[in-house]
């Protein structure tokens, strides 16, 4: 059998595609991660609020929702440990607000610079648009994320890589001013996605189904979808179709699990593997990363898993016809760009600024012991924390990213999900755009 | 004149440092991309351009201005990509080699970092931590003969890289200082332009967290009177930093990065266990002293609270 091994960049870190061919089509493929760094063990033995600036350093492009289910699995742990910690609306809403920009900042740089530079290999004209450093969208894509990231720093200090959550609410204390900074900025990030991604106003995007969002969408998502249909990336890209979401974000992402039926998404079915993981050391390893497994199957999760769960009208009347393609999957993350945006207008309107942005928790970190996990949505999908302290200091320390769910190595029984979905693909060039259509990041996958 | 040729190279990374850099102010990141040309950067160009552009620099095909490295080195281990099937390490030992300026760009290429913390074997490019050497040794030399150019933080701010390279390029390369730092850079503290000084010097602590008044420096761990950067006069993002959002300074930009007990200020019979550099336990005994005795009110309220 012939083998081809691709060293893909151009998104976070790097991955290894080891790919095995018969007849002209994809029979096994291997998606090796081939970078670790070790932040569990790296936490271990030191103090707990240490994790929080620790944490986010996992990752370049999604460390805030890693400082985020920090927060949260230590706040679950005091919890837990019988003390009451009060959040108070106005840090709560501050909290949403910086999470939900960090993901819409990802997925407008995912779009403009990690995946529509692929497409040019399939259509060279579009380079003068999409191509590296040269195209104008580039270009113009950079700006429109910096909408989001200037509108975190104004609430958060600075992005990326900030600590401005903390057990018991927030640490800044913004003013009027700062907040209609804010919105102002999310506004622009409307108008591009009005002017840039879809070619008409929002209101009319958001009444859009089926085979109307292929006809009438224009913008460069219409572009998108061309190529889409041209290259049957309609259809290339399905998996296992079974999705998960763990944590949500009001009111546009709701948990739950899907397979055959949607239902609630339970903590307790999550498990780990690291039997094909170099972790294991028993020689089956070929990736850094472990392998995460609901309910011992597994699944997908991210924007596309997302609005299914969430039961987004366009996406799933999208996915009725085109299933978990790259058609359906990159839709969803681009349509979230814009539900998030309003959302996050929607809740500036009722942020009360009198209220305090933090409340002691009142636990001295120094003695405390307890465990906790965090759950939260982060620009891949699900990222859960768990965190044991004894005393005051970590002695567990466990981090699933999403893209473990969807990057992982396989099992003994199944493929990881991006493996499985590259099973009778006919070109490697096709191959790569499935394997980005899950935005890959690889310094979080094996962390 | 000619552009300068910059090659940009990851190793044990969070990527921190290109998003960063990507959230550079508009008319710098153009001027930056004109200015240099980009050979290539693994997070942004197209895949099949790292390999052949390191590749031409190593054949000597293409001369290389500027390597800029991000991430730490894991010497002669596993974990880590290979480049035209040689290990990550050796490939950049051999760009070292050849590259006109060597950057250090944030904490884990210049210091080793957060990977470097339980793992011995994984550096920065001339130090690990406080310890000189690093990856490449505490002799080594670029061909412009200047050491590497650490450019520190958890990331670097944008300006600070961007600066750098612009300056090499008019043909007037930073001054360094004994840690490698352009002098511009890091020559101001954290501390300087935080606009909470006024509580510093009246000590006047934050007591708690979440308020726009109060210094960190005295219950919170903030490090901003020893921390060397310019994160309160080159604002982040253009907009703000973390003592400007109430989060104390935790000294990122310094090669003991990241500290135990990041969150606390310790004390030693009740003076702070560390006082900012040129500051002696007397001077500092007897400015408390006069600061809490003359502390003016209003410093003492909520700043919108305040009726004058
Ligand atoms: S908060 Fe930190 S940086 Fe600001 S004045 Fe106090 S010590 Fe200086």
């Amino acid at each position: 059998m012939r083998m081809t091994r691709d060293l893909l960049t151009r998104l976070e870190g790097e991955v290894e595609l080891k790919v095995f061919w018969s007849d002209g089509r994809i029979k096994d493929a291997y998606v090796v991660v081939p970078t670790y760094r070790g932040f569990e063990n790296i936490l271990k033995g030191r103090p707990i609020l240490d994790a929080l600036v620790i944490t986010p350093r996992v990752c370049g492009i999604c460390g805030h929702a890693h400082l985020r289910a920090t927060v949260e699995a230590i706040e679950d742990a005091y919890r837990r440990a019988g003390r009451r910690v009060g959040i108070t609306r106005k840090a709560e809403i501050l909290r949403d607000v910086t999470t939900s920009l960090e993901i819409v900042q990802n997925h407008i740089r995912w779009f403009y610079l990690y995946f529509m530079p692929e497409l040019v290999k399939l259509k060279p004209e579009l380079k003068e648009r999409f191509g590296p450093f040269t195209g104008s969208r580039w270009k113009e894509g950079i700006e429109a994320s910096n909408y989001a990231t200037k509108a975190i720093a104004l609430i958060a200090g600075q992005w990326p890589h900030n600590s401005y959550m903390v057990p018991g609410g927030v640490t800044c204390d913004p003013m009027e001013a700062d907040i209609r900074k804010v919105e102002a900025l999310v506004n622009r990030v409307i108008s591009f996605f009005e002017e840039k991604v879809v070619g008409m106003d929002w209101r009319s995007y958001l009444k859009l189904r089926g085979s109307n969002l292929l006809s009438k969408v224009i913008g460069d998502l219409g572009t998108f979808a061309e190529v889409c249909l041209e290259n049957g990336l309609d259809i290339a890209g399905r998996s296992y179709g079974r999705f998960l979401t763990g944590g949500s974000i009001h009111p546009c992402i709701s948990s739950g699990v899907k397979s055959k039926r949607t239902c609630e998404f339970n903590l307790s079915k999550v498990s780990e593997l690291d039997t094909h993981s170099f972790l294991s050391r028993n020689g089956k390893g070929y990736s850094w990363s472990k392998t995460a497994r609901y309910r011992g199957l597994p699944f997908e999760t991210g924007p596309l898993a997302r609005q299914i769960i969430s039961k987004n009208p366009r996406i799933t009347s999208l996915y009725r016809k085109f299933k978990d393609s790259v058609l359906v999957r990159v839709w969803a993350r681009v349509d979230e760009i814009l539900i998030l945006s309003l959302a996050i207008l929607e809740k500036l309107r009722r942020v009360d600024l009198s209220e305090e942005s933090w409340v002691d928790p009142g636990v001295d970190p120094k003695k405390f012991s307890g465990k906790g996990v965090g759950v939260v949505e982060a620009a891949r999908g699900t990222l859960i924390h768990k965190v044991r302290v004894e005393r005051g200091r970590i002695a567990y320390y466990d981090i699933i990213t999403p893209t473990v769910w969807n990057l992982g190595p396989r099992d003994d029984r199944y493929l990881g999900v991006v493996e499985k979905a590259m099973i009778g693909l006919t070109s490697r060039k096709i191959a790569h755009i499935v394997l980005r259509s899950f935005d890959v990041c690889s310094v979080c996958t094996s962390h | 004149m000619e552009k300068l040729n910059l090659l940009w190279i990851q190793g044990l990374t969070c990527g921190g440092n290109t998003q960063s850099l990507l959230c550079a102010e508009e008319t710098l990141l153009n001027t930056f991309l004109k200015k240099v040309n980009l050979l290539v950067h693994p997070g942004l160009s197209l895949d099949e351009d790292l390999e052949k552009t390191v590749e031409a620099v190593l054949k000597g095909d293409v001369r290389l201005d500027i390597l800029a490295v991000e991430g730490a080195v894991r010497e002669r281990g596993k974990g880590l990509y290979t480049v035209l099937d040689m290990r990550f390490d050796e490939v950049l030992r051999k760009l070292c080699g050849v590259a006109n300026y060597v950057i250090a760009v944030g904490n884990c290429a210049a210091y080793g970092n957060i990977p470097a913390l339980k793992e011995g074997s994984v550096k920065g490019l001339q130090f690990r931590f406080t310890e000189r050497g690093g990856f490449l040794g505490d002799g080594f030399r670029s061909k412009s003969g200047l050491p590497v150019i650490n450019l520190t933080g958890c990331p670097v701010h944008p300006e600070w890289f961007i600066s750098t390279v612009l300056q090499i390029a008019s043909g007037r390369p930073p001054k360094l200082d004994s840690l490698g730092r352009p002098k511009e850079f890091y020559t101001y503290f954290t501390h300087d332009g935080c606009l909470r000084n006024q509580y510093y010097e009246w000590r006047v602590e934050a007591e708690v967290l979440g308020r726009k008044e109060g210094c960190l420096f005295y219950r919170f761990g903030c490090r901003g009177p020893m921390t060397r950067s310019s994160c309160n006069r080159i604002l982040w993002n253009g907009v703000s930093s973390k003592t400007r959002s109430g989060q104390p300074c935790f000294g990122c930009t310094e090669f003991d990065f990241p500290r135990e007990n990041i969150w606390e200020t310790k004390y030693n019979m009740g003076i702070p266990a560390e006082l900012p550099p040129g500051v002696s336990l007397r001077g500092y005994i007897m400015m408390s002293g006069v600061a809490k005795t003359f502390t003016p009110d209003r410093l003492r309220r909520r700043l919108l609270d305040e009726d004058d």
